[in-house]
């Protein structure tokens, strides 16, 4: 080995050369992992990038024999330790690696863990089976890991079951498990996807933290940029089964080199200017079941030369810490990527004019919500989903609602929609007409023509056993929108065209689709009643960070050329930066804060908005790295003696505060 | 790298040009052509074993439509000469005679098409009646404590003693028996089918529909059953072993068919009175009912694997 072991500190522990995975897969061969290669060192993190199906589990999966039965390692090398892992053939082999040097963190805590035992238990369990720990050795080592993790009165949590645990709690119950046994490395899959931002910022927090104490190398698995750049030292971008750029998170962030990188990071949201499309990138990822041929990103790549879709590309040097594998590195190539930054510095150049922000003053007031609440049954109890929220729409504007999962956004969007029927309490005016409780036939009609709804999962949105000529049609047939056969497909063509879909694909079924696709033919569905208003609820939280922008610039075009209003609902503030006009902030089933975009950016009062803010990852590193995490504690405010108004604390800011409350935040503003 | 590979010592320059950018072509990738159908067939036909059964259940179903149009035997031709009675298996009786000198072998296949018949009438209803009925109640909440109540009176009497009651009070008959069978076997799929609604009714794609006013009768032909079909398939295929079952013990207990109704049940009962001194009587009737009892099982319950997408592999 070399002596500084490539710009690492530390020796070498796991080295993956040239790995290929193959599944088999009704009949057919998919091959999830074309050759990869990476290198693990001591107590370093490396993150692992990419979108969903380019192999990034499977990938780390295969370190420690996890692959799903119908899958193997069909070539490469996996040397832990001087030690080929490929070689291994029974579990008991695998048992002396598995767990015990490699342990891994998969992204839904419920999969992880038993729910008919103890928590304590399957920690136990573990430490016994790995080192034969005697039961009663065991049960006080476990107790002392829980706390290690951060959860208080060990003792009790000892014995419960992980359903009396929160999400994050589970999490936390899972780390646990994986390093009881004091891995050397530990891989982390997706580790906070399915979490609340503000806990998630607490998990990544953990893992650093027990890293540095016990040593370990971490491999985080993401689709996050955001997280990336909080936690990882190295970063390797994954597309289609290869590792196509490794670098230091410096490099890749702010020098990447690669198109699809580079791609990437300029389409992320967060970092787009308002009023701009935003840059994203074509298509959709290839599939694993054919042979690519080249550079697998080419054929999305518009600035593609030819050998890229002829020959795969090899490893090229950028820096002794940094490697991509890009024709454009190669020196051939050297007019070209002069071609491409003159062509990139201009874009730059005409971006630069700012825009116009939305005038509240002369607009008019679209939708109006007094005092909306909607409560649930639960167990025979009753609770208040939605409490006493009120906010105005006015036509032309986006609203956003943001709020972390179980604030009650969606059911807000839903209650506007007419989903629920009884319980549903208060004022909802629609261009001044009141439309909660019993109306006539001709008005429902009027109202579903005007106001539409698009939905977040985009496989769950659509009917798996209809063509999308009937999905998109839907609308048509329920009020006979069409005058014959001929008008109505006309109008499907019509829709599918301004959402950028071929005409071809109306004669399919919806899993023919990438998610992308599938989420634009939900918003032609919606699109071809002719709403004005639209509310779109988490339309990009399910989709793949290169279809974002997508589906956002989609968005934005519909609204300049359609006029269209939009509820927006998100959980994460940053990405909503880019597109809304204003920005409620939901906890609780009460919108705390309500203000436009820069005025909340600028200047947050309430403690859960500052939380919030404090703890959306952000795609750039060094901002993430001496960040402040503040953290929201519902007990700070003194509610019981007197409540909490709905104020305008200046004129278009509201928040939720008493008194005493408002007078602190009215200062802030001041000072 | 250290050990990045040597690039490809044949380049050609011209070839670091910029290419056309194909739009469509990179749309189309994505794509994948799972079927849920084919997939489910497939998975289904995979098995040697459900091959088999299927085979044979065809058989026996074909067997039993296609004998009694091409035969000349009449199964009810009682014998008044002791000397044809509870005859041993032969060349002219391939399975003996019974205590009256009736032909076994074509009393077997007039018994298996006529107890079929009955119990795919009784499929038919439970299913039928029992998804519409499903449907309503997953669709409406105010019948929820009714049919909660009405579904535990019902399934709290023990089958036993519904049918014997209801058999008894009414004459013996294949209606009786539909009836008696039928009055009670569709709440069971009631509410299998309301749970299976009341899952799939509030997925986004059934709100997405009820934002764009679809009524609800198209939400349900839609939207509903064609993913419940396969369900749908399967209850029916496990109602017939029971239904034939049922009629079969029906018999035994002595309220089933009238004695001259060739039935399946009808035919193992008179073989079992004789069953001590002429054993094979027996034999191919139960034969007959155990293939069908377990051929419908299997098959219900393999085509039920089947149609779950995880085992589509």
């Amino acid at each position: 080995m070399e002596h500084n072991h490539n710009g690492h500190a530390s020796p070498l522990i796991l080295s993956a050369r040239d790995v290929e995975v193959r599944f088999n897969l009704r009949g057919r061969t998919l091959t999830a992992v074309r050759g990869a290669s990476l290198d693990l060192y001591e107590g370093e993190t490396l993150a692992i990038v990419g979108e969903s199906g380019c192999g990034k589990s499977v990938f780390t999966k295969s370190f420690i024999g996890m692959l799903d039965k119908n899958g193997a390692v069909t070539g490469g090398k996996i040397l832990y330790r001087g030690e080929d892992l490929t070689a291994y053939k029974t579990e008991a082999e695998w048992l002396r690696v598995r767990g015990k040097k490699i342990a891994m963190v998969f992204q839904d805590p419920m999969t992880s863990l038993n729910p008919v035992r103890t928590i304590g238990e399957q920690i136990t369990e573990v430490i016994t089976w790995h080192f034969g720990t005697e039961h009663e050795e065991a049960k006080r080592e476990a107790i002392e890991i829980l706390k290690r993790v951060g959860i208080a009165d060990a003792q009790t949590r000892y014995k419960q079951y992980p359903n009396e645990f929160s999400g994050g709690m589970r999490q936390r119950v899972v780390i646990a498990t994986a390093i009881a046994c004091r891995p050397e490395i530990l891989i982390c899959d997706e580790p906070t996807t399915a979490l609340d931002v503000t806990v998630q910022a607490q998990i990544l927090r953990l893992i650093k933290d027990l890293q540095k104490e016990l040593k370990m190398t971490v491999v985080y698995i993401t689709h996050d940029l955001g997280v990336v750049a909080n936690v990882a030292d190295w970063v390797g971008v994954m597309y289609a089964g290869q590792i196509i750029e490794y670098g230091t998170v410096h490099e890749i962030f702010k020098e990447p080199v690669h198109p699809y990188t580079r791609a990437l990071l300029q389409s992320l949201p967060q970092l787009g200017v308002r009023g701009h499309a935003l840059y994203s990138i074509q298509g959709t990822p290839p599939s694993l079941f054919k042979e690519i041929r080249g550079d697998a990103f080419a054929p999305r790549n518009p600035d593609a030369m030819e050998i890229e879709f002829e020959q795969e590309p090899p490893q090229f040097e950028v820096s002794p810490t940094h490697w991509a594998k890009t024709w454009l590195l190669h020196p051939y190539a050297q007019d070209h990527r002069r071609a491409l930054e003159e062509a990139e510095a201009q874009r730059r150049a005409e971006r630069a004019e700012p825009t116009q922000p939305f005038v509240y003053e002369t607009a008019e007031k679209l939708l109006e919500v007094k005092g909306l609440t909607v409560k649930f049954k639960l167990g025979g109890r009753e609770f208040r989903a939605v409490n006493d929220v009120s906010f105005d729409i006015y036509k032309g504007e986006t609203l956003s609602l943001v709020g972390e999962s179980g604030s009650g956004k969606t059911t807000i969007g839903r209650a506007v929609m007419r989903v629920y029927n009884s319980n549903v309490s208060g004022e909802i005016l629609y261009q001044g007409q009141p439309i909660v409780g019993k109306i006539s036939k001709d008005k429902m009609k009027a109202l579903r023509m005007e106001m539409q709804m698009i939905f977040q999962d985009p496989m769950a949105s659509l009917n798996e056993r209809a063509k999308v000529d009937y999905i998109i049609s839907e609308g048509l047939y329920n009020y006979h929108l069409f005058e014959n056969e001929a008008d109505r497909l006309r109008k499907v063509e019509e829709i599918m065209q301004e959402v950028g879909l071929s005409k071809d694909f109306s004669s399919r079924f919806p899993h023919e689709f990438s998610g992308g696709q599938r989420q634009r033919i939900g918003i032609a569905r919606s699109l071809v009643m002719n709403p004005n208003f639209i509310v779109a609820d988490e339309p990009i939280s399910a989709l793949d960070v290169s279809i974002r922008a997508q589906v956002i610039n989609l968005l934005n075009k519909l609204k300049r050329e359609r006029g269209l209003t939009y509820l927006f609902i998100a959980h994460d503030l940053s990405v909503v930066r880019f597109i809304s006009d204003r920005i409620a902030v939901i906890n609780k089933g009460r919108i705390v804060e309500l203000a436009t975009c820069d005025e909340l950016f600028d200047r947050p009062l309430h403690p859960y908005t500052r939380a919030l803010l404090s703890a959306v990852p952000y795609p750039d590193p060094d901002r993430e790295r001496d960040k402040e995490l503040l953290v929201y504690d519902p007990a700070m405010h003194n509610y019981r003696d007197n409540p909490p108004q709905w104020t305008e604390i200046v004129p278009g800011h509201f928040i939720l505060a008493n008194q005493e409350e408002l007078d602190i935040y009215r200062k802030e503003l001041e000072g | 790298m250290e050990n990045a590979k040597t690039p490809n010592p044949i380049l050609d320059p011209l070839k670091f040009r910029a290419a056309v950018f194909d739009n469509i072509g990179s749309e189309d990738a994505g794509f994948s052509n799972y079927s849920y159908w084919r997939s489910t067939l497939r998975t289904f036909f995979r098995n040697k074993m459900v091959l088999l059964l299927v085979a044979l259940v065809l058989a026996l179903i074909v067997m039993s439509l296609v004998y009694p149009l091409v035969s000349d035997v009449d199964p009810n031709k009682v014998s008044l000469m002791p000397l044809e009675w509870n005859l041993r298996p032969s060349a002219e009786h391939w399975f003996g005679t019974d205590a009256l000198g009736r032909d076994i072998w074509t009393r077997a296949w007039y018994g298996v098409r006529n107890s079929f018949a009955l119990a795919f009438c009784i499929a038919l209803s439970d299913v039928g009646i029992g998804m519409i009925a499903g449907a309503l109640w997953g669709y409406n909440k105010k019948l929820d404590p009714f049919m909660i109540e009405l579904y535990n009176i019902m399934t709290n009497i023990p089958s036993t003693v519904y049918l014997v009651l209801l058999a008894y009070i009414m004459n013996t008959s294949y209606l009786t028996l539909f009836i008696s069978m039928a009055s009670r076997g569709w709440i069971v799929e009631a509410r299998f089918f309301r749970n299976r609604i009341l899952s799939l009714r509030d997925n986004e794609y059934n709100i997405a529909s009820k934002c764009l006013g679809t009524p609800v009768w198209r939400i349900a032909t839609r939207n509903i059953i064609p993913h419940i079909i396969s369900l749908i398939i399967m209850e029916a295929a496990l109602c017939i072993p029971y239904s034939i079952g049922s009629e079969v013990f029906m018999g035994f207990v002595g309220v089933g068919m009238p004695v001259e109704a060739i039935t399946l049940g009808n035919i193992v009962n008179q073989g079992r009175a004789s069953f001590t001194l002429h054993p094979y009587q027996m034999l191919l009737p139960t034969i007959i009912l155990c293939i069908i009892t377990v051929a419908f099982y299997v098959i219900g319950n393999k085509f039920a694997d089947a149609s779950d997408p995880r085992n589509h592999v």
